[in-house]
């Protein structure tokens, strides 16, 4: 009964604590305008297939390139499809891939400096130079070979931005943990006999969880521009799969007499990568954290 | 007297000086490549790799199709067939030089032509020359060629835009010398890069009328236009016409629609699996929308065609009507073993602009019938020899031929670019009786036989043969408004 009373007590100081988190952030405008931005992105992404007027697929050459009207809010592309459509659509697979990709990223990426940073020694050395070796290629263009090998699938997408993005993470994740492992409670939690795991899962990442979350942050908007960057260049999703860096890709040629086929998807990725740097900052500021001297990529 | 000789003299000089001038060679006509080919890129006409954009300016042919396709003299001034069309003779145009100071003469010609013969240089030319069975140099200016069946339109063949004639025996530099008797000289071959040709002040249809052409490698399609609109380019050929907008109302540049045979299309590989059963190629065919897809890719700007390659103009072509039918598309995949439908994926490259549109609209158009299809973007650099003949289904494009050329070279079976590694001997034997023989209406009913094999059996869906919307900046002057092989690029000026 006791024990119950602790874990509700530890869940309510949790809640609490996110809740003046949030607060915080959205005491400033710029964090109020980057969490309400975000907000309705993501609102927008969960109920687009329940309010899309039109199937995104549906070619038609009788509605080729319409200019936007009552019928058609944000007009319609070069094979007849409906924008609005299209780009609320696309929201729900950026968000969904880079939310995933994010993720990934943050989890293997943390995990791992968090592990090079408290055994340190030559296993460091090692992970680390391979790290260097990873960050030192264009990750656009280990994405294309990933891609052009695996395909185009989300299943391949996710875990491979995934993946080139958590390389920075783990440096990050490592210097925070530099910074905690010669502090007396991790000494004191050797000293008890704590394993590894221990350390880490107790002490480490409860004390360097915020400064990974708020990178975490920010990397998922840069994913979020490096995704749209491959579906730009025709290597992100497959088509017809609704897609901003895909529609921007295919209409960017008919931006002078067409324009409405192309803004409404600049718009839309520009606004959530705007949306998601206000918030990741200020989410830093609320946590305490001065992201211009604690970034070292 | 005197006075009157001096104003005399220097009116007549100057006179000269600017007939001189106004004929003299200047400006600078800047064009561009996809780079389709990659590092096999090479100035040899006969190969895959031929850059054509810089080959049909350098070297000619002995006969050439004239505005209305029809064969003309060009480095053979006439021609003769003895009674049967075994034999025909050529007579050579006297006084030409190749770009090396070389004079051309039969034996050039003798070599050129059995070169592209060649097994080991395998040239995709080869299957529809191989019936000629020798020619025989009669003298420097003549030469008789020797086939092995009766050929009516063999001038027709010789139309082919890859049988340039190049000096004897250089066909081991002539990849990178692209030496020849045309109206431009490669000065520097940098495929990757800017390729540098210098104007022919010797051509024998007059100098150019650009003292130089640049030919620029730019792989992607939309960066083309860009470069166009910037003017980088002065010439792209390959405008989709959605785009067309772009430039009709823009004083700096001049559209021009061109009726072609150039085609596009998607090719099953009839040996692979399930597209080596006829029934799934045609349900596949069948279940597209060809009309639609006129409309959605060309904006209306392109003939349909039944899966044939035959040009529209061309006497030879089958004429047939191929509405979408998807009732009948499903049937036959019940009937190939395919109840639930097929799942295939196509790999279409932004070197062709409209291959990805054709994709999608494709691959929506076949789910009616059951028959899912995944869309994976390549990279448009070496698409020709990485994706195109190697994957289960690729996209293709084509430039127009003769219609005897076109079914032999993709789709005979023992063709290089037999692409969809089409085999079939009622085929092989319909374009062989065709060749042989002499009456007309006969000789039209085997190709037509053989194109509707194609129809029944091809695993190329052909839904139609493009317009080509050719924009210029409006500084270039005198361009033919017809296809590539058919210009006179000597009388193309630059302001």
């Amino acid at each position: 009964m006791e024990s119950n009373l602790i874990t509700e007590d530890k869940q309510k100081n949790k809640l609490e604590k996110a809740f003046e988190i949030l607060k915080t952030m959205a005491s400033k405008p710029s964090g109020l305008i980057g969490l309400t931005i975000v907000l309705f992105h993501v609102v927008l992404a969960i109920i687009s297939p329940y309010i899309a007027p039109y199937d995104y697929k549906a070619i038609s050459p009788n509605t080729m390139l319409l200019a936007p009207s009552a019928e058609h809010w944000f007009g319609t592309d070069s094979l007849g499809r409906d924008v609005f459509t299209r780009t609320i659509l696309g929201g729900r697979t950026a968000l969904t891939v880079t939310f995933f990709g994010s993720l990934i990223a943050l989890l293997w990426g943390g995990l791992l400096g968090i592990f090079c940073g408290l055994v340190g020694g030559k296993i460091d050395d090692v992970v680390m130079r391979v790290v260097d070796a990873f960050l030192s290629i264009p990750w656009i263009l280990a994405m294309l070979l990933i891609v052009s090998l695996l395909g185009t699938s989300t299943e391949v997408l996710i875990p491979a931005l995934g993946f080139f993005y958590g390389k920075g993470i783990v440096r990050v994740a490592r210097a925070a943990t530099h910074d905690v492992i010669a502090k007396d409670f991790i000494v004191s939690a050797r000293a008890r006999g704590h394993s590894n795991m221990s350390i880490i899962w107790n002490e480490i990442i409860p004390n360097v969880r915020d400064a990974i979350l708020v990178e975490g942050a920010m990397r998922w908007s840069w994913m979020l521009l490096g995704f749209s960057s491959l579906s730009f260049l025709g290597f992100g999703v497959s088509p017809p799969t609704p897609d901003w860096g895909l529609m921007i890709s295919n209409a960017r040629g008919l931006m002078s007499f067409a324009y409405w086929s192309v803004i409404a998807p600049i718009v839309g990725l520009s606004s959530l990568i705007i949306g998601i740097n206000l918030t990741a900052d200020a989410f830093a500021k609320a946590l305490g954290i001065d992201r211009s001297t604690k970034a070292p990529v | 007297m005197k006075y009157i000789l001096k104003v005399f003299s220097a009116t007549f000089m100057s006179l000269i000086l600017s007939f001189s001038i106004a004929n003299a060679s200047s400006g600078v006509f800047k064009v561009s490549h996809d780079l389709g080919f990659g590092k096999d890129t090479n100035l040899d006409a006969i190969t895959k790799g031929r850059l054509f954009q810089v080959v049909i300016k350098t070297q000619n042919r002995l006969v050439r199709p004239d505005m209305n396709g029809v064969p003309s003299p060009s480095l053979s001034t006439d021609w003769s067939a003895n009674s049967d069309a075994t034999e025909w003779t050529f007579n050579l145009r006297k006084g030409i030089y190749f770009h090396d100071g070389s004079a051309f003469d039969a034996p050039d010609v003798k070599y050129s032509l059995m070169r592209a013969k060649d097994p080991d240089i395998g040239s995709p030319v080869r299957k529809s020359l191989n019936v000629v069975e020798d020619i025989e140099v009669v003298d420097q200016h003549t030469v008789k060629m020797k086939l092995s069946t009766s050929f009516a339109d063999f001038p027709l063949l010789l139309t082919d835009y890859r049988l340039r004639m190049i000096p004897e025996g250089s066909g081991d530099t002539i990849g990178q010398t692209g030496v020849g008797t045309g109206p431009f000289m490669v000065d520097k071959f940098d495929p990757e890069g800017t390729t540098i040709l210098k104007a022919n002040p010797e051509y024998w249809e007059g100098a150019p009328g650009v003292a130089e052409v640049h030919v620029i490698a730019i792989p992607d399609a939309q960066a083309r236009i860009q470069a166009l609109l910037t003017g980088q380019i002065d010439m792209n050929r390959y405008v989709p016409f959605n785009q067309k907008k772009i430039f009709d109302s823009n004083s700096k540049f001049t559209t021009t629609v061109i009726p072609t045979g150039n085609w596009r299309g998607v090719v099953m590989r009839t040996d692979t699996a399930p597209f080596d059963n006829p029934k799934v190629r045609k349900a596949f065919r069948l279940a597209v929308d060809r009309q639609e897809l006129v409309d959605l890719v060309m904006g209306g700007a392109a003939t349909v065609s039944c899966d044939t390659p035959v040009m529209p103009s061309d006497q030879y072509r089958l004429q047939m009507d191929c509405p979408q039918n998807i009732s009948k598309a499903k049937n036959l995949l019940r009937e190939a073993g395919f109840p639930n439908g097929i799942e295939l994926t196509v790999y279409p490259a932004t070197l062709e602009p409209t291959w990805p549109t054709i994709a999608e609209v494709v691959q929506q158009q076949v789910a009616k019938a059951g028959i899912k299809v995944n869309i994976e973007m390549v990279p448009s650099k070496g698409y020709w020899n990485e994706v195109w003949m190697k994957k289960p289904v690729s996209m293709t494009r084509w430039n127009q031929r003769p219609a005897d050329t076109i079914l032999h070279e993709a789709y005979h079976s023992g063709a290089k670019w037999n692409e969809s590694y089409f085999k079939n001997a009622d085929f092989d034997k319909n374009l062989a009786d065709a060749r042989s023989e002499l009456d007309f209406n006969k000789r039209k009913k085997a190709y037509q036989n053989a194109q509707m094999t194609l129809w029944e059996q091809s695993g190329t869906m052909i839904p139609y043969h493009v317009s080509r919307l050719v924009v210029t900046s409006s500084k270039v002057k005198n361009l033919d408004a017809v296809d590539h092989f058919s210009i006179q690029w000597h009388k193309v000026k630059v302001d």
